[in-house]
């Protein structure tokens, strides 16, 4: 089958795309016809080595693919030859087939595009769990997100919207905040003087919630943002430093620090979790495929790539402006 | 009437008793005479000038009060002369009497003896709101408590063995172990490489709450022992260093730290006066009267000292051989 093969750790353009051999069916195992794989920016830091994660040489990457089920391996109840489906895996998603196992799969509803699914991979996931198992989110709190025009920004936003929260998007630039207006998000601000923002918008109460995936110098000024039993939630640090934060101010002030990591749900981490959680991990798909159908979220896709084009994919990935997921099709 | 002073911030040794006014009451206060007041870290660090609260000097030390109420002012109603209470106040409970707003004055009704009394309005409401409100300890999960023999652990201990919970307590002291266990502990271990023995208690998972009124050295452990979506509750700083954290630990383990801070819901947050928490806070005192009326909690009191020895008291605290609480009476 062709696919992208990572034969050493290298920079993501020296990758090659050849034929690699169609992996066998295991035990538990899902065989996936590939029609759309993710494309993101973390690949490019697997393929080099420089993961948390590091997947056995060689290997074809790709975490996020959406296709059609060809055939189950033993012991496989989740799903079907012939059901559409979403997985988020170990690797294998830049190919024409891969072999995901069970707990990874998601059957996805009728009339769901299998492009936009992609999204429902890693983005959706990330932001419903950081809102919703991590910080309890609740009707009629205010919620601050940070990114909000990012992937797993704008992913959050829809699930406060979702789960009937008040919403502050931040994000900088006209471009940015356009999106963000477009999508019925009343108070969008800038990063520049958002304390002050927040402040007047929630009338001195402060926020019930935050979510981080920027941290670096907005993750503090945050949690002095946050009223008595609020939480941030650390989801990233896009701006590339890791706050630290002293025990004691979050006494004080009487609020919370989470993190959530998704990867660990699905099998990412070093002790592998993931049947422990395919039932928790199975709900919340259902609850985001149920808001998909009511109209409440919008997984989009910006740009479709052939497998060949995949380096064109993360240039677009990179220096997108767009809305959406980056997809190649094998 | 006697009552102890703090006139310049000495600590300890520089408090004394002394004959004050007995204080006047006030529109919406009552006045209660002390049976047992409280000492605890906390009130150390406030005549230390090391607490997050400084009072106007000269004060009366003393947070958590027991007695009678003697007096009521004619604009409050639901309490008569008489009543058995217990209190918080803002100050001036290591005396004969103290005048205070209603708001955290609590009835208790008859039965209780009063010394346990004295417990329920500060280690045992912190214990209880912490590891419901912040914590969302459930009953079936798994509660690590560090120094599991001081007031508020084992305040903490009593409580969560009440809520259903699993306790695994950790004291310094065989003695502390067993009382530990005598309040319900289902596993006591030694402050020394408690890690290990916590994985194994849990079948490797660890546990969903860790209770920490130590903070210092302790937290790195605790949290390394907390199960995926654990959260860590930090009280207060027993060994002195407040723990600084970055917080892409709790990304990469799924977990948070939460801070607690009892005062806040009695008024002592910089936004909100206690009026504003009272109507939370009432039903939790009501709600411990009952758990001890059914036996399910038994506040241990370490020793009692005459007002006039409150430095033999404090040293209990400061040389770690309280277990459960030590009080004063006039």
């Amino acid at each position: 089958m062709r696919a992208v093969v990572c034969e050493d750790w290298c920079d993501y353009d020296d990758l090659t795309i050849g034929e690699a051999p169609v992996p066998d069916l295991v035990p538990g195992g899902v065989r996936i016809r590939i029609e759309y794989a993710g494309v993101s920016f973390a690949t490019t830091l697997v393929v080099a080595g420089k993961y948390q994660r590091k997947p056995p040489l060689p290997f074809v990457p790709g975490t996020e693919v959406a296709g059609t089920v060809l055939e189950c391996g033993d012991g496989v109840t989740r799903c079907k030859p012939g059901d559409r489906v979403l997985a988020v895996v170990d690797w294998g998603g830049y190919a024409e087939q891969m072999v995901a196992r069970e707990a990874n799969v998601h059957v996805v509803p009728d009339g769901l595009p299998l492009d936009a699914a992609v999204a429902l991979c890693i983005s959706y996931p990330t932001s419903f769990g950081g809102l919703c198992w991590r910080a309890n989110l609740a009707e009629g709190e205010t919620v601050l997100v940070h990114g909000a025009a990012g992937g797993v920004g704008l992913a959050a936003v829809e699930i406060a919207q979702a789960v009937g929260a008040r919403v502050i998007a931040v994000a900088n630039g006209d471009e940015k905040q356009a999106i963000l207006r477009d999508r019925g998000v009343e108070h969008v601000i800038a990063t520049d003087g958002f304390r002050e923002n927040v402040e007047s918008i929630t009338g001195g109460d402060g926020l019930d919630v935050v979510y981080d995936p920027v941290g670096g110098p907005v993750s503090r000024p945050s949690i002095s943002c946050l009223r008595p039993g609020g939480r941030l939630v650390t989801i990233g640090y896009a701006a590339g430093e890791i706050p630290s934060i002293g025990f004691n101010v979050l006494l004080v002030k009487n609020v919370s620090v989470m993190g959530f990591n998704w990867g660990e749900y699905v099998g990412w981490s070093p002790v592998d979790r993931r049947d422990r959680y395919a039932d928790e991990v199975a709900e919340m798909m259902q609850t985001l495929f149920g808001w998909w159908r009511d109209g409440k979220i919008r997984p989009t896709v910006h740009a479709s790539f052939d497998l060949a084009d995949f380096r064109d994919a993360m240039r677009e990935v990179r220096g997108r402006k767009a809305i959406g997921r980056v997809v190649l099709t094998p | 009437m006697r009552a102890v002073r703090c006139a310049g911030w000495d600590g300890i040794a520089g408090l004394c008793v002394d004959d004050v006014p007995v204080p006047a009451i006030r529109p919406g206060c009552v006045r209660i005479g002390i049976r047992y007041a409280g000492v605890a870290f906390a009130n150390i660090l406030m005549v230390e000038s090391k607490y997050q609260r400084r009072p106007d000097l000269p004060f009366v030390p003393g947070t958590d009060v027991s007695g009678e109420v003697l007096e009521v002012a004619s604009d409050v109603d639901g309490i008569a002369p008489g009543d058995r209470v217990c209190a918080f106040v803002d100050s001036g409970g290591w005396a004969e009497q103290v005048v205070h707003p209603v708001e955290t004055v609590y009835p208790v009704g008859d039965g209780l003896p009063m010394d346990a009394a004295s417990t329920l309005p500060s280690s045992y409401a912190t214990a209880l709101c912490s590891l419901t409100w912040r914590g969302g300890l459930s009953a079936g999960q798994t509660l690590l408590v560090l120094g599991a023999g001081g007031g508020v652990g084992l305040a903490a201990v009593d409580v969560a063995n009440a809520l259903g919970a699993r306790v695994i307590a950790v004291a310094s002291t065989s003695e502390k172990r067993d009382v530990a266990l005598a309040h319900g502990a289902d596993a006591v271990i030694e402050p020394k490489d408690f890690r290990p023995r916590v994985r194994s208690l849990t079948d490797g998972r660890g546990v969903n709450v860790v209770f920490d009124p130590i903070g210092g050295d302790m937290f790195h452990d605790a949290l390394r022992c907390l199960d995926i979506g654990g959260r860590l509750l930090t009280i207060g700083y027993a060994a002195g260093d407040i723990p600084q954290i970055g917080v892409n630990l709790l990304l990469l383990k799924n977990i948070g730290v939460m801070g607690f801070s009892w005062g806040t819901y009695m008024g002592w947050g910089p936004d909100h006066g206690r009026e504003v928490f009272a109507p939370r806070v009432r039903p939790q005192i009501a709600r411990l009267v009952r758990m001890w009326r059914d036996g399910k909690i038994a506040p241990r009191i370490h020793k009692a000292y005459p007002l006039e020895r409150i430095a033999d008291a404090a040293a209990e605290i400061t040389g770690r051989r309280n277990i459960g609480r030590v009080v004063v009476h006039p």
